[in-house]
């Protein structure tokens, strides 16, 4: 199968947004004013963290919020230059979105926090464990979300549950692996052998 | 007629490196926008991470409700469009408006053999990387990540 039919390519996978367990987008977003806007998303890898970032971007600069995207990550370390052109950067109006904030040591972070919420309205960050702003939301997965995120990319679904189960317990509950070895299974064409 | 449409001249969507991509764009909108924006790109789809990149971009300023303009972009060397397992290089041409961001787009082809390249059964010398390119969705939902 080429890469680009694939059901499972990245383009298809990213657009795919964020879905709350057990509550919903207006309370997320009500307990994120409460918190006045300093609040963490927490949760283990593939849980969905970075995508709910994105969408409260996305619906901040619907309101005409500014908010600053700033991502890190192992391959993109947020490092002392990058930390001082966003701080420099800032523009006194913004809420900072920070993905992968426990990327940076603990006493890096304390400094980075303060400098940006002296120039920022608001600071939202996304991280493995709780501890670094007070929790927004703890991201779960189920393997009732993996089965519904595969029915929305695949239709029909040709991959049964057991298979998305056993998937689902490989990885640990982390749908993006899961989707990705799902995208595999696609490209060699060999989903006939899980059906 | 759809709102946004890009015709291109004798239907030609398989284009060699290097040649002349002639068209139209038209449009029929109930608001008239502020300006109209032609772009052409190639972007990545597979597994990986994706990449972009615009090559050229015309704007149409102030176009009114309703109307057409001719457009020509001299295509580059590369990269080829070309299809593996597990990436994809598509070029395309999409017109987008503003500020409604209505958009349509047009794929095209790339390609010496007038063929997209798949890297399975991909001739030896024939590197879909000629004349450049590096690997990495729709043209602004990767724009915006950046």
């Amino acid at each position: 199968m080429k890469a680009r039919d694939n059901p499972f390519c990245v383009e298809r996978v990213d657009a795919i947004r964020y879905r709350p367990l057990a509550t919903t987008f207006d309370t997320i977003l009500a307990r994120l004013a409460v918190l006045g806007y300093q609040a963490a998303i927490v949760g283990p890898e593939g849980s969905g963290k970075t995508t709910l970032l994105e969408d409260i971007q996305r619906v901040l600069d619907c309101q005409g919020v500014r908010t600053r995207l700033v991502f890190a990550n192992d391959t993109t370390p947020l490092d002392g230059r990058r930390r001082k052109r966003t701080l420099s950067e800032l523009e006194g109006d913004e809420v900072v979105l920070l993905d992968g904030a426990d990327t940076l040591r603990r006493s890096t972070w304390m400094r980075f926090q303060r400098r940006i919420l002296k120039r920022a309205v608001g600071l939202v960050i996304t991280t493995h464990q709780p501890g670094w702003l007070p929790t927004l939301i703890d991201c779960a997965t189920t393997p009732a979300l993996l089965e519904e995120i595969v029915s929305d990319l695949l239709s029909p679904n040709c991959v049964s549950s057991d298979i998305l189960n056993r998937l689902y317990q490989d990885h640990q509950g982390n749908i993006r692996h899961c989707l990705r070895d799902l995208y595999d299974l696609f490209a060699r064409e060999t989903m006939g052998l899980l059906v | 007629m759809d709102k946004l449409s890009i015709h291109l001249s004798n239907d030609e969507t398989i284009c060699t490196p290097g040649q002349s991509l002639q068209g139209s764009v038209q449009w029929r909108l109930e608001t008239a926008p502020e300006h109209l924006k032609l772009s052409l790109f190639w972007y990545t789809s597979g597994k990986g991470t994706r990449d972009v990149d615009v090559v050229e971009i015309v704007t149409f300023d102030r176009p009114g409700t309703l109307g057409s303009k001719d457009f020509s972009f001299d295509l580059p060397l590369g990269p080829y469009s070309f299809s593996g397992r597990l990436i994809s290089l598509i070029w395309a041409l999409e017109l987008t408006c503003s500020p409604d961001s209505e958009t349509v787009r047009r794929e095209i082809i790339v390609s010496p053999t007038g063929r997209e390249i798949i890297l399975d059964s991909a001739s030896a010398g024939c590197s879909p990387w000629q004349g450049g390119g590096a690997i990495g969705g729709p043209l602004e939902s990767i724009l915006g990540r950046r």
